[in-house]
Protein backbone atom coordinates (compact mmCIF):
# COMPACT_ATOMS: atom_id res chain seq x y z
CA UNK A 1 0.00 0.00 0.00
CA UNK A 2 2.87 2.52 0.82
CA UNK A 3 4.38 1.52 -2.47
CA UNK A 4 1.37 2.49 -4.46
CA UNK A 5 0.85 5.63 -2.08
CA UNK A 6 4.64 6.84 -3.28
CA UNK A 7 5.02 5.68 -6.68
CA UNK A 8 1.60 7.19 -7.68
CA UNK A 9 0.77 10.48 -5.68
CA UNK A 10 3.98 11.54 -5.28
CA UNK A 11 5.16 10.98 -8.34
CA UNK A 12 2.40 12.25 -10.45
CA UNK A 13 2.41 15.59 -8.50
CA UNK A 14 5.81 16.12 -9.04
CA UNK A 15 5.52 15.47 -13.31
CA UNK A 16 2.20 17.89 -12.68
CA UNK A 17 4.38 20.24 -11.10
CA UNK A 18 6.29 20.72 -13.71
CA UNK A 19 4.37 20.77 -16.07
CA UNK A 20 2.77 23.89 -14.73
CA UNK A 21 6.25 25.53 -14.32
CA UNK A 22 6.65 24.69 -18.02
CA UNK A 23 3.45 26.09 -18.80
CA UNK A 24 4.32 29.33 -16.44
CA UNK A 25 7.60 29.50 -18.86
CA UNK A 26 6.12 29.24 -22.24
CA UNK A 27 3.96 32.14 -20.47
CA UNK A 28 7.53 34.08 -19.64
CA UNK A 29 8.71 33.14 -23.43
CA UNK A 30 5.28 34.79 -25.09
CA UNK A 31 5.02 37.82 -22.67
CA UNK A 32 8.43 38.24 -23.86
CA UNK A 33 7.90 38.15 -27.63
CA UNK A 34 9.18 41.20 -28.31
CA UNK A 35 11.59 42.19 -25.58
CA UNK A 36 15.18 43.19 -27.14
CA UNK A 37 17.94 40.38 -26.06
CA UNK A 38 14.84 37.96 -24.33
CA UNK A 39 16.41 34.45 -24.77
CA UNK A 40 13.99 31.53 -24.72
CA UNK A 41 13.67 29.80 -21.31
CA UNK A 42 12.94 25.50 -21.56
CA UNK A 43 12.17 23.02 -18.41
CA UNK A 44 14.15 20.22 -18.60
CA UNK A 45 12.38 17.38 -16.50
CA UNK A 46 11.92 14.25 -18.49
CA UNK A 47 15.27 13.79 -19.47
CA UNK A 48 16.28 13.94 -15.80
CA UNK A 49 13.45 11.55 -14.93
CA UNK A 50 14.32 8.64 -17.85
CA UNK A 51 17.74 8.75 -16.31
CA UNK A 52 16.19 8.25 -12.74
CA UNK A 53 13.99 5.81 -13.81
CA UNK A 54 17.38 3.80 -15.76
CA UNK A 55 17.23 5.01 -19.15
CA UNK A 56 20.64 7.27 -19.03
CA UNK A 57 20.63 9.76 -21.57
CA UNK A 58 24.39 10.24 -20.40
CA UNK A 59 26.98 8.00 -19.45
CA UNK A 60 26.24 7.32 -15.38
CA UNK A 61 29.79 7.76 -12.98
CA UNK A 62 31.00 4.98 -11.73
CA UNK A 63 29.54 4.19 -7.86
CA UNK A 64 32.50 2.26 -5.58
CA UNK A 65 31.77 3.52 -2.48
CA UNK A 66 29.19 5.24 -0.92
CA UNK A 67 30.70 8.99 -0.57
CA UNK A 68 30.35 9.15 -4.06
CA UNK A 69 28.36 11.05 -5.79
CA UNK A 70 26.05 10.37 -8.54
CA UNK A 71 25.77 12.41 -11.80
CA UNK A 72 22.20 11.38 -12.31
CA UNK A 73 19.60 11.11 -10.02
CA UNK A 74 19.10 7.79 -8.67
CA UNK A 75 15.50 8.34 -7.32
CA UNK A 76 12.29 9.27 -8.40
CA UNK A 77 11.99 11.75 -5.37
CA UNK A 78 15.42 13.85 -6.25
CA UNK A 79 14.45 14.63 -9.85
CA UNK A 80 13.67 18.46 -9.87
CA UNK A 81 12.60 20.23 -12.85
CA UNK A 82 15.23 22.85 -14.04
CA UNK A 83 15.15 26.13 -15.86
CA UNK A 84 17.33 26.73 -18.58
CA UNK A 85 17.72 29.46 -20.73
CA UNK A 86 18.83 28.96 -24.45
CA UNK A 87 21.44 31.46 -25.51
CA UNK A 88 22.73 30.15 -28.71
CA UNK A 89 20.35 31.00 -31.18
CA UNK A 90 18.29 34.51 -32.45
CA UNK A 91 15.30 35.10 -35.02
CA UNK A 92 15.19 38.87 -34.91
CA UNK A 93 17.38 41.66 -35.20
CA UNK A 94 17.24 42.59 -31.81
CA UNK A 95 18.67 39.64 -30.13
CA UNK A 96 15.71 37.96 -28.91
CA UNK A 97 14.89 34.14 -29.83
CA UNK A 98 11.33 33.94 -29.31
CA UNK A 99 9.22 31.63 -31.96
CA UNK A 100 5.31 32.26 -31.24
CA UNK A 101 4.41 29.59 -32.94
CA UNK A 102 6.79 27.07 -31.73
CA UNK A 103 6.21 28.00 -28.16
CA UNK A 104 2.35 27.68 -29.05
CA UNK A 105 3.27 24.07 -30.17
CA UNK A 106 4.99 23.40 -27.28
CA UNK A 107 2.31 25.04 -25.19
CA UNK A 108 -0.71 22.78 -26.62
CA UNK A 109 1.70 19.36 -26.00
CA UNK A 110 2.40 20.64 -22.65
CA UNK A 111 -1.25 21.07 -22.01
CA UNK A 112 -2.44 17.83 -23.01
CA UNK A 113 0.30 16.46 -20.71
CA UNK A 114 -0.92 18.02 -17.78
CA UNK A 115 -4.78 17.02 -19.14
CA UNK A 116 -3.33 13.10 -19.09
CA UNK A 117 -1.74 13.61 -15.52
CA UNK A 118 -4.77 14.61 -14.07
CA UNK A 119 -6.67 12.37 -15.29
CA UNK A 120 -4.14 9.59 -14.34
CA UNK A 121 -4.33 11.46 -10.50
CA UNK A 122 -8.30 10.91 -10.66
CA UNK A 123 -7.91 7.43 -11.69
CA UNK A 124 -5.99 7.11 -8.46
CA UNK A 125 -8.42 9.00 -6.04
CA UNK A 126 -11.24 6.67 -7.23
CA UNK A 127 -9.15 3.50 -7.24
CA UNK A 128 -8.65 4.98 -3.43
CA UNK A 129 -13.10 5.55 -2.85
CA UNK A 130 -13.44 2.08 -4.40
CA UNK A 131 -11.35 0.49 -1.66
CA UNK A 132 -12.39 2.83 1.10
CA UNK A 133 -15.90 2.32 0.14
CA UNK A 134 -16.10 -1.32 -0.81
CA UNK A 135 -17.07 -3.11 -3.77
CA UNK A 136 -20.58 -2.55 -4.30
CA UNK B 1 3.97 25.48 -6.21
CA UNK B 2 -0.47 25.94 -6.52
CA UNK B 3 0.17 29.71 -6.87
CA UNK B 4 2.02 28.89 -9.97
CA UNK B 5 -0.83 29.04 -11.77
CA UNK B 6 -2.00 32.82 -10.45
CA UNK B 7 1.93 33.55 -11.67
CA UNK B 8 1.21 32.10 -15.19
CA UNK B 9 -1.58 34.25 -15.35
CA UNK B 10 0.00 37.50 -13.85
CA UNK B 11 2.75 36.81 -16.77
CA UNK B 12 0.38 36.66 -19.43
CA UNK B 13 -1.64 39.37 -18.12
CA UNK B 14 1.24 41.50 -18.46
CA UNK B 15 1.71 40.31 -21.95
CA UNK B 16 -1.94 41.42 -22.69
CA UNK B 17 -0.99 45.19 -21.06
CA UNK B 18 2.46 45.44 -22.85
CA UNK B 19 0.94 44.37 -26.41
CA UNK B 20 -1.89 46.85 -25.57
CA UNK B 21 0.04 49.71 -25.15
CA UNK B 22 2.14 49.05 -28.14
CA UNK B 23 -1.11 48.82 -30.10
CA UNK B 24 -1.66 52.62 -28.64
CA UNK B 25 1.20 53.77 -29.37
CA UNK B 26 1.00 52.71 -32.95
CA UNK B 27 -2.93 54.17 -32.64
CA UNK B 28 -1.17 57.05 -32.10
CA UNK B 29 0.96 56.99 -34.73
CA UNK B 30 -1.24 56.56 -37.74
CA UNK B 31 -3.61 58.93 -35.62
CA UNK B 32 -0.42 61.23 -35.55
CA UNK B 33 0.40 60.30 -39.24
CA UNK B 34 -0.23 64.33 -40.63
CA UNK B 35 0.54 66.38 -37.64
CA UNK B 36 2.92 69.17 -38.15
CA UNK B 37 2.65 70.41 -34.89
CA UNK B 38 3.78 68.68 -31.67
CA UNK B 39 3.79 69.86 -27.91
CA UNK B 40 8.05 69.49 -27.89
CA UNK B 41 7.76 71.92 -31.21
CA UNK B 42 7.94 70.70 -34.21
CA UNK B 43 6.28 67.78 -35.97
CA UNK B 44 5.13 64.49 -34.44
CA UNK B 45 7.90 62.27 -34.29
CA UNK B 46 7.10 58.47 -34.18
CA UNK B 47 6.93 56.48 -31.17
CA UNK B 48 8.42 53.43 -30.40
CA UNK B 49 7.89 50.92 -26.98
CA UNK B 50 10.66 49.26 -25.62
CA UNK B 51 10.05 45.84 -23.51
CA UNK B 52 12.00 44.78 -20.41
CA UNK B 53 11.80 41.09 -18.87
CA UNK B 54 10.42 41.23 -15.61
CA UNK B 55 11.68 39.12 -12.69
CA UNK B 56 10.78 38.84 -9.12
CA UNK B 57 13.57 40.31 -6.38
CA UNK B 58 14.01 42.65 -8.45
CA UNK B 59 14.93 44.70 -5.64
CA UNK B 60 18.13 42.05 -5.13
CA UNK B 61 18.93 41.04 -8.73
CA UNK B 62 21.41 38.28 -7.65
CA UNK B 63 18.28 36.30 -6.22
CA UNK B 64 16.39 36.52 -9.38
CA UNK B 65 17.23 33.55 -11.10
CA UNK B 66 15.53 31.50 -14.14
CA UNK B 67 12.54 30.67 -11.61
CA UNK B 68 11.45 33.83 -10.35
CA UNK B 69 9.73 34.84 -13.91
CA UNK B 70 6.93 37.76 -13.83
CA UNK B 71 6.41 38.57 -17.12
CA UNK B 72 7.45 41.74 -19.19
CA UNK B 73 6.96 45.49 -18.46
CA UNK B 74 7.21 48.16 -20.60
CA UNK B 75 10.59 49.60 -20.38
CA UNK B 76 9.94 53.13 -21.99
CA UNK B 77 8.26 54.72 -24.94
CA UNK B 78 10.94 56.33 -27.35
CA UNK B 79 11.21 58.60 -30.34
CA UNK B 80 11.82 57.82 -33.37
CA UNK B 81 15.49 59.81 -34.22
CA UNK B 82 14.89 58.91 -38.30
CA UNK B 83 15.06 62.36 -40.20
CA UNK B 84 11.28 63.80 -40.79
CA UNK B 85 8.86 63.49 -43.97
CA UNK B 86 9.43 66.37 -46.53
CA UNK B 87 7.15 68.09 -48.77
CA UNK B 88 6.57 70.69 -50.98
CA UNK B 89 3.63 72.55 -50.35
CA UNK B 90 4.11 76.39 -49.95
CA UNK B 91 0.34 76.85 -49.10
CA UNK B 92 0.67 75.07 -45.74
CA UNK B 93 0.54 77.25 -42.88
CA UNK B 94 3.85 75.31 -41.37
CA UNK B 95 5.93 75.76 -44.69
CA UNK B 96 9.68 76.80 -44.81
CA UNK B 97 10.81 80.01 -46.76
CA UNK B 98 11.45 77.61 -49.62
CA UNK B 99 7.87 76.16 -48.93
CA UNK B 100 8.48 72.76 -47.44
CA UNK B 101 6.45 71.32 -44.80
CA UNK B 102 8.38 69.11 -42.92
CA UNK B 103 5.68 66.12 -41.64
CA UNK B 104 6.11 63.44 -39.32
CA UNK B 105 8.49 60.03 -39.74
CA UNK B 106 4.90 58.25 -39.33
CA UNK B 107 4.74 55.39 -42.33
CA UNK B 108 1.12 53.90 -42.43
CA UNK B 109 1.79 50.91 -43.80
CA UNK B 110 4.93 50.19 -41.59
CA UNK B 111 2.57 51.26 -38.66
CA UNK B 112 -0.24 48.48 -39.85
CA UNK B 113 2.73 46.17 -40.16
CA UNK B 114 3.35 46.59 -37.04
CA UNK B 115 -0.24 46.44 -35.67
CA UNK B 116 -0.78 42.97 -37.22
CA UNK B 117 2.87 41.85 -35.46
CA UNK B 118 1.44 43.60 -32.18
CA UNK B 119 -2.77 41.96 -32.39
CA UNK B 120 -0.78 38.22 -32.88
CA UNK B 121 0.78 38.53 -29.82
CA UNK B 122 -1.74 39.59 -27.84
CA UNK B 123 -3.20 36.50 -29.24
CA UNK B 124 -0.40 34.27 -28.21
CA UNK B 125 -0.75 35.38 -24.83
CA UNK B 126 -4.74 35.00 -24.70
CA UNK B 127 -4.13 31.67 -25.66
CA UNK B 128 -1.75 30.90 -23.29
CA UNK B 129 -3.96 32.41 -20.37
CA UNK B 130 -6.93 30.25 -21.74
CA UNK B 131 -4.29 27.09 -21.16
CA UNK B 132 -3.86 28.27 -17.78
CA UNK B 133 -7.66 28.58 -16.90
CA UNK B 134 -8.52 25.05 -18.35
CA UNK B 135 -4.96 23.39 -15.87
CA UNK B 136 -6.63 24.73 -13.01
CA UNK B 137 -10.14 23.13 -14.00
CA UNK B 138 -8.42 20.17 -14.40
CA UNK B 139 -6.81 20.10 -11.20
CA UNK B 140 -9.91 21.06 -9.42
CA UNK B 141 -11.46 17.93 -11.02
CA UNK B 142 -9.07 15.61 -9.04
CA UNK B 143 -10.99 13.85 -6.33
CA UNK B 144 -14.67 15.16 -7.20
CA UNK B 145 -15.78 12.04 -8.68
Amino acid sequence: MAGIYNSSFDFLGKAMDSTVLRHKVISQNIANVDTPGYKRREVLFEDFLASAMGNPEKLPLKITDSKHISNIPTELNQVDPKVVQIEDTSITNDGNNVDVDRENAIMSENGIRYLTLTRLMEINVSNYNTVLRGFK
Amino acid sequence: MSLDFFKSMNISASGLTAQRARIDVIASNIANAESTRSPEGGPYRRKTVVFSEMLENIMNPSQAGLENLSGVRIDSIEGDQRPFRMEYDPSHADADEEGYVKYPNVYVLREMVDLIDAQRAYEANVSAMNITKSFADAALRIGRS
